[in-house]
């Protein structure tokens, strides 16, 4: 009997170690990683209409936005409690040691995501020309040479959800994609 | 004992009278441009194809666009983009676009001293007169600032410039790039590109000891870049493996969005941020092409 059950403890603890193998992580590391898979998969299903390789659909842009909006800001910050980095993590200390930077492009993303919620009924411009969409918006000569958005790799709240969903979808697309490799540049690490 | 001296004594006059005339060599050849009428607005386009503005610019910092950039850390010391706003003082105000147009193209400062090739010159050598001309003209759109970025920390030997006219000699020397007539113009604007204004090899190459890209390592990748960071090999079989082509690589340019749905990072962010993002679709499209059909080391 003690011996059945030692062996059926010996194949539970097997089971669970590779679970753990499986993944790589547990607990919030893990959670963070679903997270970001979950985005990853949402900007692959709409990726695709923004570059012209497929049939625009409103409804799933507007979808894959509100998945990405609602694993943003406050929901993406709490994954990373402080002391949760290291082993399988890729999150960089500076998630850590510059809070104030990782915060603001969390809300930046969650900006973005819920303006390409509303932005998802506007269609696209066909180019989807990042340039043209933002000199227009942000005017000025000075914004030739570096003026404007250039001052910040966060924005600051200078665009609101109102106006990025008054922009074609892919404009709005194209602005929250570079927000999430702006903040990957600096707090992931690269494998 | 008193050989040992001697000897001694023998090798460091040498070393004296070699670095004394390395000091001496002069390096570079004369520029005349200023005939030509400059675009702003195709300059400023150049700029950010270029990476002027990316590099000498810290968006974490709140300082002004092009009063400096962020730190780089290197190997070799700590490089500081400088100021090139057109300051008298701080930044190029004080310039002759016969000093700008050497500056980019040879990698020479208007003292005459060569630049650490942290500043990725020998890439802008294929600038025409015009080209230069337009960026000038851009340059002097920007708003003067009187901010000095600190200076480069870097030790002994180093820290002698002229040293460096060694390394330009090895690595910096470079024929202007002829179209290749048996390909379209798309190719060849991507192939300008390329290995150009857009200097992917800086980072998409891998360098030897002394930071010279080693040619039979051509756009294979590093694993060696300052502060740790890697760049993947962007040969036309790797970008293949990794799920790219042409449309979705020159999206990519505009977006960040990789294959399967995961966005760059390791920098190459911020190159598409404030460099390709910028590019008219057709530029985009240009690299795309060359980097998914091109053979072998072509630089």
């Amino acid at each position: 009997m003690t011996y059945k059950l030692m062996i059926a403890g010996l194949c539970a603890t097997g089971l669970a170690a590779g679970a753990w193998a499986h993944s790589g992580a547990m607990g919030v590391v893990m959670e963070r990683m679903d997270a970001m898979k979950a985005m990853g998969d949402a900007v692959k299903r709409i990726k695709p209409m923004m570059s012209g390789e497929a049939v625009y659909d409103a409804a799933a842009v507007q979808a894959a936005a509100h998945v990405i909006a609602e694993e943003a800001g406050a929901a993406m910050t709490g994954k990373f409690p402080e002391g949760s980095g290291g082993g399988v993590s890729e999150a960089l200390p500076a998630v850590w040691s510059d809070r104030a930077r990782f915060a603001a492009l969390a809300r930046d993303l969650e900006v973005t995501a819920r303006g390409l919620e509303h932005a998802a009924q506007n269609g696209t411009h066909g180019a989807g020309h990042m340039s043209g969409d933002l000199s227009g918006m942000m005017g000025g000569t000075s914004g030739m040479m570096g003026g404007g958005m250039m001052g910040t790799d966060h924005m600051s709240g200078a665009m609101s959800v109102e106006h990025i969903g008054q922009m074609p979808a892919d404009g709005a697309f194209v602005m929250m994609t570079q927000v999430c490799s702006a903040c990957h540049d600096r707090f992931r690490e690269d494998k | 004992m008193r050989h040992s001296v001697v000897l001694a004594l023998a090798v460091a006059g040498a070393l004296a009278v070699a670095g004394g005339a390395l000091a001496l060599w002069p390096i570079g050849t004369p520029v005349s441009v200023a005939a030509l009428e400059g675009d702003a607005q195709r300059g400023a386009y150049l700029a950010r194809a270029g990476g002027c503005i990316a590099c000498h610019s810290d968006p974490g910092s709140g300082r002004p666009a092009l009063t400096g950039g962020a730190a780089i850390e290197t190997g070799f010391g700590r490089f500081v983009p400088p100021n090139i706003t057109p300051h008298d003082t701080a930044g190029i105000g004080a310039w002759s676009i016969e000093d700008f147009a050497r500056a980019v193209r040879q990698g020479i400062a208007p003292d005459g001293a060569p630049y650490y090739p942290a500043f990725p010159y020998p890439f802008y050598g294929d600038l025409s007169d015009q080209d230069i001309v337009d960026m000038w003209a851009a340059f002097q759109t920007v708003p003067p600032q009187d901010m000095v970025a600190q200076g480069h920390e870097v030790g002994f030997p180093l820290n002698l410039r002229f040293g460096l006219k060694l390394w330009r000699a090895a690595y910096a020397s470079k024929s202007v790039m002829q179209p290749d007539p048996s390909r379209d113009a798309a190719w060849n604007r991507g192939r300008w590109l390329v290995n150009g204004l857009a200097h992917c090899g800086a980072c998409h190459t891998d360098r030897n000891l002394v930071g010279g890209r080693r040619p039979d390592r051509f756009l294979m990748g590093s694993d060696d870049l300052p502060e740790g960071g890697k760049a993947p090999a962007i040969t036309p079989d790797a970008l293949r493996r990794a799920g790219w082509n042409e449309t979705a690589l020159a999206f990519a340019l505009k977006s960040g969005v990789k294959p399967d749905g995961d966005t760059f990072g390791g920098g190459m962010g911020e190159v598409v941020q404030h460099g390709t993002a910028w590019l008219t679709a057709e530029d985009q499209t240009a690299i795309a092409v060359y980097l998914l059909d091109r053979d072998g080391a072509d630089e």
